[in-house]
């Protein structure tokens, strides 16, 4: 078991050696302004009985879980997902499939209210073949916390004897980002938590038997940086191993970098059934110049909520809303059903954007995606809500001939849009800047000071307070009809009976021939 | 998704204007009223000026949907047109037109567009062409079947007069539109009118063969064989000797009825519907295997139609689809009731040998009513017979009647449109009561005016 604590600062803000407080019991310093990632990789022998057995049925698993709630993040750490809980997926090799018959059980188990049934029937496929780095399925669904999963960790997890065990958990309620990581190559399970840019005070604590390895580090510029590569430099320390830190600067190449703009969305009113939703983008210039870029957007959308691919295919149609093409949508998508009969859960989405041509100052621009809604179930008042995660939007750009991307200490695979690019492309964020929308004005009051990266749609439903005399009337309805027509047809039969009524003039019935 | 919204009920408003019998009788009196009298009988007295006009308007309509294509986001082409175009497609390419998601047609209509998929962008359009072609065919055997007289308890009528009425499918704006923005209605038009002909005609074989592929093609046309063998009797269908062996002295038992009702016509035309059927269904389950049952049959019976649509039951149906274990009586399967002991039973029993044209109106028209989905695509579906039933109705003759019944009619269908589209567009919660109440009232206007229409036949 080790851990890797992370405080990144953006570029210019270092940190004097002499300003940590190096113990034999942990590592302390003032407050800087930082984001801190927290990493925890275990040994599969070391995780409970329960989960050892089932991770391993699995190839690979990545569930990631992220705030709702609008947090900033830094370079090298930018790699963006859609919020909610993600879940990507590959079964082990084996005929057994006891891991994907316990995998939907045991999500529920840990994460709470979790609508999965089975991976057949809730999953999406992604398709192997052509993306070959990709897990072959993906779960998603909006999830507001993590605290289902905290609680059921402090039960399972922490021995009754270690207390900083449960203190380091309550932390994590703080936590914008969860990731935990399992692969067969590595035979190890990696728990990667981050807390978003924020003043912060240096701090961690020693562990027996955990190597804890504490970096305070921020983006560096050295001059023998090539254009593709990132540079970091800053203080390392390793917990009851090293007396003072220690100073490093390393460079790398990174597939995930600042775009340096931001967007935000939200839908056009009236929304209706069939719902727009707009991104607004604050640059329309390409980051990089050296190399072809395009914009895109990548959506998970909730079952309640799809795209229909076919509207997307019209050329005429797409640039009217300043979208290229669309590029992925995750099979099948029901056009027709209702949310409430839906197993699976939604769709993923990837649409290339269309930015106006770019001039030498930078333009704000928007793109807008025409989406449609499912039938939801029947409610009181008539309304029901559908909170819609913001996407991932992000420039892709073609890495230089020859440029690869080995793994570096940031590297964060498996994010449902990576496998649908080429193995030499470089995603620039642009960061989420959510506006305050009045609906999340009045969600504020109740939740505090938060700026949330959704949208949320108020969709019309059968009013259930209006509903009781439905069946009745719509009974009554119909069997007085039924007896009109009836009742017209009996006038007929009784006044001229069901044959033919012959025409009094002769010879006018030519069928006696 | 089908969408309600998009057709105007314009053809009533051709139906009660097109005066068919009394301009005839003005043309001796010299007045103002002449000249016009004399070209609208000029207009019908060939076949030349009416289909001419009749495809004039489609190839104008279809061009004007080629240019709005062209130069808008917003489509003229109905989305079914793209549907049948990729399954199509799928089928050049070698594969089952089924791989097209919500394909849920008989694959002959993938192999008629075939040519669609040729590589001219020309090409793209010849499924409208054809579409619209039906039309003229369809409206060539409406007047036909006027001009014969054979249906209706009518006289043979003159020509020109049945062009007129001919004209209120031919020129039907409504029809028009349909058929160029790409929607296969009007195949079903042009197959219901050749059945009828032939049926008229006497022409058993090709009844049957008519009446298999019909309900092959779209289901419901089943409804008509009922009224088609109730009709079929031995005094219209048979040889005179077997007619003077049994009709007029055979003893009025039971047994002799039946075998009094067995005539070889009736014989003929079950067998060769049915193999027609029959064959067609296993050979297209030999091509495509499961996917053609389930997507041409079987999802008719398993689909949820939660969508809101004209159907009185849509509230219900929405209601039941998302508490299925509240509901006690399962409607889904109750509803189909009144409509076939209606429009299979009743309707061809007591008006099938009076009138077969106006009973086979009143089926259809009963069908779509007390359909479980109503969409403004089916009203199509009784529109091709209203020509064959107009001159002799009440709402020609009483004209009061007439227009408070299209008044009614297009009242309760706006009042539902207008509904429709504070929820789809605007997104306000009408499901209840105003979608409801609106569906209802359309549904009881539909019934008093299916009620005329049954009284007008004696």
């Amino acid at each position: 078991m080790r851990e890797r604590i992370t405080f990144i600062q953006k570029l210019g803000d270092s940190l004097e050696p002499s300003a940590l407080k190096v113990t034999g019991s942990g590592i302390s310093g003032p407050e800087v302004r930082a984001v801190r990632e927290d990493r925890l990789t275990l040994a599969l022998d070391e995780l409970p009985t329960e989960l050892h057995t089932l991770l391993k049925g699995v190839h690979e698993l990545h569930i990631r879980w992220v705030s709702p709630i609008a947090f900033e993040t830094v370079s090298p750490l930018l790699a963006r997902l859609p919020p909610g809980l993600h879940l990507f997926y590959t079964p082990g090799r084996t005929s057994d499939t006891t891991t994907s018959d316990n995998l939907c059980p045991a999500l529920v188990k840990t994460f709470g209210n979790i609508a999965c049934l089975t991976p057949a029937e809730s999953f999406t496929a992604l398709q192997n073949d052509r993306f070959s780095h990709s897990t072959t399925f993906q779960y998603f669904q909006p999830l507001e916390s993590l605290s289902h999963f905290f609680s059921y960790a402090k039960g399972q997890l922490c021995p009754a004897s270690d207390s900083s065990c449960a203190t380091r958990l309550d932390s994590l309620t703080q936590a914008s980002s969860l990731d935990v990581s399992y692969d067969t190559i590595s035979h190890t399970l990696k728990i990667t938590a981050l807390w978003p840019y924020q003043r912060q005070a240096i701090q961690a604590t020693a562990r027996s038997q955990i190597r804890t390895e504490v970096g305070v580090l921020s983006s560096e510029i050295p001059p023998s940086i090539e254009p593709h590569e990132l540079g970091i430099s800053g203080l390392l320390t390793v917990l009851g191993q090293d007396s003072k830190p220690s100073a490093t600067m390393f460079t790398f190449p990174s597939r995930h970098r600042d775009a340096q703009s931001g967007f935000s969305t939200k839908f056009l009113e009236p929304t209706g059934l069939h719902p727009t939703l707009q991104i607004q983008l604050d640059s329309n210039r390409p980051p990089s110049d050296d190399s072809y870029c395009s914009a895109h957007a990548y959506f998970t959308l909730p079952r309640g909520v799809f795209a229909d691919k076919y509207q997307l295919a019209d050329d005429l149609f797409l640039a009217s809303k300043n979208l290229t093409a669309l590029r992925y949508i995750s099979q099948p998508v029901d056009l027709e059903a209702p949310e409430y009969v839906m197993k699976q859960w939604g769709s993923a989405v990837l649409l290339e954007l269309s930015p106006p041509p770019s001039s030498e100052k930078a333009q704000p621009w928007t793109a807008e995606i025409p989406l449609h809604l499912r039938y939801l179930s029947p409610a009181q008042g008539g309304y029901a809500n559908i909170e819609v995660p913001y996407p991932a939007v992000f420039w892709a750009c073609a890495a230089e001939e020859g440029t690869l991307f080995p793994n570096n200490p940031f590297e964060r695979v498996n994010l449902g849009y990576d496998g649908l690019f080429g193995p030499r492309t470089v995603f620039w964020h642009v960061d989420p800047h959510p506006q305050q929308q009045q609906q999340q004005q009045q969600q504020q009051e109740q939740k505090g000071s938060v700026v949330r990266a959704t949208n949320t749609i108020r969709v019309p439903v059968l009013d259930l307070d209006k509903a009781q005399w439905v069946n009745v009337v719509t009974a009554i309805t119909v069997l007085l009809g039924f007896g009109w027509v009836a009742w017209k047809l009996f006038s007929v039969y009784s006044r001229s009976g069901h044959q033919r009524v012959v025409s009094s003039e002769p010879n006018k019935d030519k069928k006696w021939q | 998704m089908a969408n309600p919204t998009q057709i105007s009920p314009s053809s009533m408003r051709t139906a009660t204007t097109s005066a068919g019998k009394r301009k005839k009788r003005v043309s001796f009196a010299p007045s103002p009223e002449v000249t016009t009298a004399l070209s609208m009988s000029s207009f019908f007295a060939r076949p030349l000026p009416l289909y001419l006009s009749a495809a004039l308007l489609r190839m104008v309509f279809l061009l004007y949907g080629l240019w709005q294509d062209a130069n808008s986001p917003l489509k003229y082409t109905d989305i079914d047109y793209l549907v049948f175009t990729d399954a199509a497609r799928f089928v050049a390419q070698g594969e089952s037109p089924y791989a097209r998601e919500t394909y849920r047609y008989t694959p002959v209509l993938a192999w008629l567009l075939l040519p669609t998929t040729w590589d001219a962008s020309v090409w793209f359009s010849s499924g409208k062409v054809l579409f619209a072609a039906a039309d003229l065919v369809a409206g060539w055997l409406i007047e036909r079947v006027l001009v014969s007289g054979d249906g209706g308890q009518g006289t043979p009528m003159e020509v020109a007069t049945a062009r007129k009425y001919a004209c209120i499918w031919l020129l039907n704006p409504m029809v028009a539109t349909i058929s160029t923005r790409g929607s296969s209605e009007g195949l079903l038009g042009v197959l219901v009118m050749a059945l009828l002909s032939a049926v008229l005609a006497r022409r058993v074989a090709l009844a049957g063969l008519l009446l298999g592929f019909g309900v092959h093609f779209k289901i419901y046309p089943f409804i008509y064989a009922p009224a088609i063998v109730w009709w079929m009797d031995r005094e219209r269908i048979g040889s005179p000797a077997s007619r003077d062996k049994l009709g007029v002295s055979g003893p009025e038992t039971l047994f002799g009825r039946i075998v009094g009702f067995v005539t070889p016509a009736r014989v003929q035309l079950a067998a060769i519907s049915l193999a027609t059927f029959l064959g067609l269904n296993a050979a297209m389950f030999m091509l495509y295997d499961s996917p053609f049952l389930q997507h041409t049959f079987l999802h008719h019976i398993t689909r949820i139609d939660h969508r809101h649509n004209f159907s009185p039951y849509n509230t219900q149906l929405y209601l039941a689809s998302a508490f299925p274990d509240l509901s006690a009586v399962r409607i889904e399967s109750v509803a189909f009731l009144p409509q076939l002991a209606l429009s299979c039973l009743l309707i061809p029993l007591v008006l099938g040998k009076k009138d077969l044209p106006t009973a086979m109106l009143a089926q259809t028209f009963t069908f779509v009513t007390f359909n479980k989905v109503c969409t403004s695509q089916y009203f199509l579906w009784y529109m091709v017979l209203l020509p064959l039933y107009l001159p002799q109705s009440s709402f020609i003759k009483n004209k009061a009647l007439g227009i408070s019944a299209l008044a009614l009619w297009v009242a309760s269908q706006g009042m539902w449109l207008q509904q429709g589209y504070e929820l789809e567009f605007l997104g306000k919660s009408t499901f209840l009561p105003g979608l409801w109440i609106a569906s209802l009232a359309f549904f009881l206007v539909n019934c008093w005016v299916l009620g005329i229409i049954i009284s007008d036949v004696s």
